[in-house]
């Protein structure tokens, strides 16, 4: 199974990862995780706030991905705050 | 505090001061729409000697109080044929607060073509007659008053749309630096000053001082605290500083609210090249500035410089909802295309909103393709030079449409839809459709809690909750509109209720007033019941307050949703 995942507003991953062309993660995993757990993976500069699942705003954190979903990162930064 | 009224139907135009009256307590949004909803006579011609137009600072503008620049602008509008308010930063509001203007009513209008400035400073008011000034754009006319007042000078001006009249004319205010980067963009308001005959006025604030609270130890202890508020805050504290509005190009299209291709698609292949974070790395890398203030006072500092290749100043940092006019809604993914689109617009005295809505409908239209950036440029010239095509762009979105024969034109009375699309976010939907300003998207800025998840989160995509969501931002606004604050700080209200607060405090300390929090509502209320009392005798009904039917019939991809707030719900928005 194949995910994407998008950090945008300054967002950086603390470790390599493989990126596709547009510089986006390619994640291969082999089994369907949470997406919480993803975000703990990628152990990132900042804690992001809006999680951005296929275009919807995610509310449910333990929402479990699928194959070739879509992640959309932003820090707290560049929306929200609670 | 006074109010300034200018008579331009005389020969020679004359000036007088008079005491605030029945206006006192009102500021900014307030002042202006009182003024027009008691004064004009509703059913007048917006152009007509009828109308008139009001210029006015906050509640707290001229004060010590921090991000207190903002200043509106008001009158019947050219291009909803309803009240407009529309208010900007810059310099302007904090020289008329010190200089005790509460407000600028320009009145009547000159029986021959001619062109006057206004030069005013303590001493008084200087009203001159200067064709030389016919048709010069908004970087020339400032640059010609500077050389004549020097370089303190703020100036309020309209660009060669507002002498030509044009419904998207807008009204530019000089920025800290003396430029006349910040607009009252909307509803053709620069169309209402050119017809009075009135190009620019001059404001000079030397040897004034700032106005003094009637309790300035609590003035000073509560703005302490609502700037500690501001900076605490990760929105006003850290997003906008870094980034800008801009930075909203990417979130927006990641939840498929990006209008694309006049409002075809939710989201843009070319977002991310057009983005705040790329706009904020070139600014950098090219000597410009990701982070400053459109005004002295204001500590988010949401604005910046934008310079082009060479190293060299182009425009200042262009706002989110121009760089998705201009850009993503045309298909245009070149930022320094779009940025040199924000400068004309700055420089010819046009809503950049307006503009870019009303060349998606041209590339609707077959006028030029889609992406095109030159061919977008060019047709800003043309309404710079006044052209009859140009005349026909510079008169908007619904007439463009109109003139080409297009049925997809996003517009509620009559004034363009901005960067949000109301099926992916049908709360904006709710303001758009039933603000008494026309489309709006500062009016009730859903988004704050419908996508950017600021004081809660409204799920966008279902029709549940809206008309409330939208009606408790659309009366805190027309509050917030009439303090003189920029609306940028309710990022701080809405999580902060401390911050809430000390806003109030602040002006609580400045007049000596005991205002609650439920009074801030009942204020906000006041300013919305002036507004649609204006509408409704100008002709306005209930059928006014829908969004053109394709948003109801067409699904905008990716979520395939059409607009779902029923007519009945949306009748309910001002009924509290
Ligand atoms: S936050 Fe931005 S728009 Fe508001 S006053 Fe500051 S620079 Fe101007």
């Amino acid at each position: 199974m194949r995910i994407i995942i998008k950090l945008f507003g300054g967002l950086k991953a603390n470790r390599d990862f493989p990126q596709n062309e547009e510089g986006d993660i390619v994640l291969e995993l082999s089994e369907p995780i949470a997406v919480g757990e993803i975000i703990e993976t990628l152990n990132l500069n900042k804690k992001p706030f809006i999680v951005i699942l296929n275009g919807v705003n995610l509310v449910d954190f333990s929402t479990k991905v699928k194959d070739r979903d879509e992640i959309s990162l932003f820090p707290p930064i560049a929306g929200g705050y609670r | 505090m006074r109010i300034l009224r200018i008579n331009m139907s005389e020969e020679t135009p004359s000036a007088k001061f008079e005491e605030l009256g029945d206006y006192e307590g009102l500021g900014g949004r307030a002042l202006t729409s009182a003024i027009i909803s008691k004064e004009v006579d509703p059913l007048c011609h917006p152009l007509s000697a009828d109308n008139k137009f009001v210029i006015a600072g906050g509640l707290l503008s001229g004060t010590a109080a921090a991000m207190s620049g903002r200043i509106s602008v008001g009158c019947k509008s050219p291009l909803t044929g309803g009240i407009k308010e529309a208010n900007a930063g810059g310099q302007a509001a904090q020289v008329m607060g010190k200089l005790g203007i509460a407000a600028i009513v320009l009145e009547g209008k000159p029986k021959t073509d001619d062109t006057y400035k206004i030069f005013i400073n303590k001493e008084g008011v200087k009203i001159e007659k200067d064709n030389s000034l016919k048709m010069l754009p908004n970087y020339d006319l400032v640059q010609k008053m500077k050389n004549q007042y020097g370089d303190k000078i703020a100036c309020i001006s309209i660009g060669p749309a507002g002498d030509m009249k044009m419904s998207a004319a807008s009204v530019a205010i000089t920025d800290m630096e003396g430029r006349p980067t910040r607009h009252c963009g909307r509803g053709g308001v620069g169309a209402v000053m050119g017809s009075k005959g009135v190009k620019v006025i001059v404001l000079d604030d030397t040897g004034t001082t700032p106005r003094q609270p009637k309790d300035p130890e609590a003035f000073k202890d509560a703005n302490k605290r609502f700037v500690a508020g501001l900076q605490k805050h990760p929105v006003t504290g850290q997003g906008l500083p870094a980034y800008g509005t801009n930075v909203l190009t990417n979130i927006i299209n990641e939840v498929g609210a990006y209008p694309t291709y006049n409002f075809k698609e939710g989201k843009f292949a070319g977002a991310r090249k057009i983005s705040g974070e790329v706009q904020a790395d070139l600014e950098k890398q090219r000597g410009g500035n990701p982070t400053h203030g459109c005004h002295r006072g204001c500590v988010i500092r949401c604005s910046g410089i934008y310079h082009d290749k060479d190293g060299n100043y182009l425009t200042k940092q262009p706002e989110y909802e121009t760089v998705w006019a201009l850009g993503g809604n045309c298909g245009i993914d070149d930022i320094d295309k779009i940025a040199m689109m924000d400068f004309l617009c700055d420089n010819y005295g046009l809503d950049t909103i307006e503009m870019g809505a009303t060349i998606g409908v041209a590339m609707e239209a077959g006028l030029i393709k889609w992406g095109d950036a030159d061919g977008a440029i060019n047709l800003l010239h043309e309404v710079g030079k006044g052209t009859y095509l140009g005349r026909i762009i510079g008169n908007g979105a619904a007439f463009t449409g109109k003139a080409f024969g297009v049925e997809r034109v996003p517009v509620v009375k009559g004034q363009a839809i901005p960067a949000y699309d109301p099926r992916a976010v049908q709360g904006i939907g709710v303001t758009y459709a039933t603000s008494p300003m026309g489309a709006d998207h500062t009016a009730g800025y859903s988004i704050a809690l419908n996508v950017l998840k600021t004081g809660g989160f409204v799920d966008p995509l279902k029709p549940e909750g809206q008309v409330e969501l939208s009606r408790n931002l659309q009366i805190a606004t027309a509050f917030i509109d009439s303090t003189g604050m920029c609306l940028f700080i309710a990022f701080a209200l809405l999580d902060q209720p401390e911050t809430n607060q000390a806003l109030i405090d602040m002006i609580n300390a400045f007049y000596g007033w005991n205002m609650k929090d439920s009074e801030v509502m009942e204020y906000g209320k006041k300013v919305l019941k002036f507004e649609r009392d204006f509408n409704t005798r100008a002709g306005f009904t209930k059928q006014h307050d829908r969004l053109p039917r394709f948003f109801y019939k067409e699904p905008i991809p990716p979520h395939n949703v059409v607009f779902m707030v029923k007519d009945e719900e949306l009748d309910q928005l001002f009924n509290w």
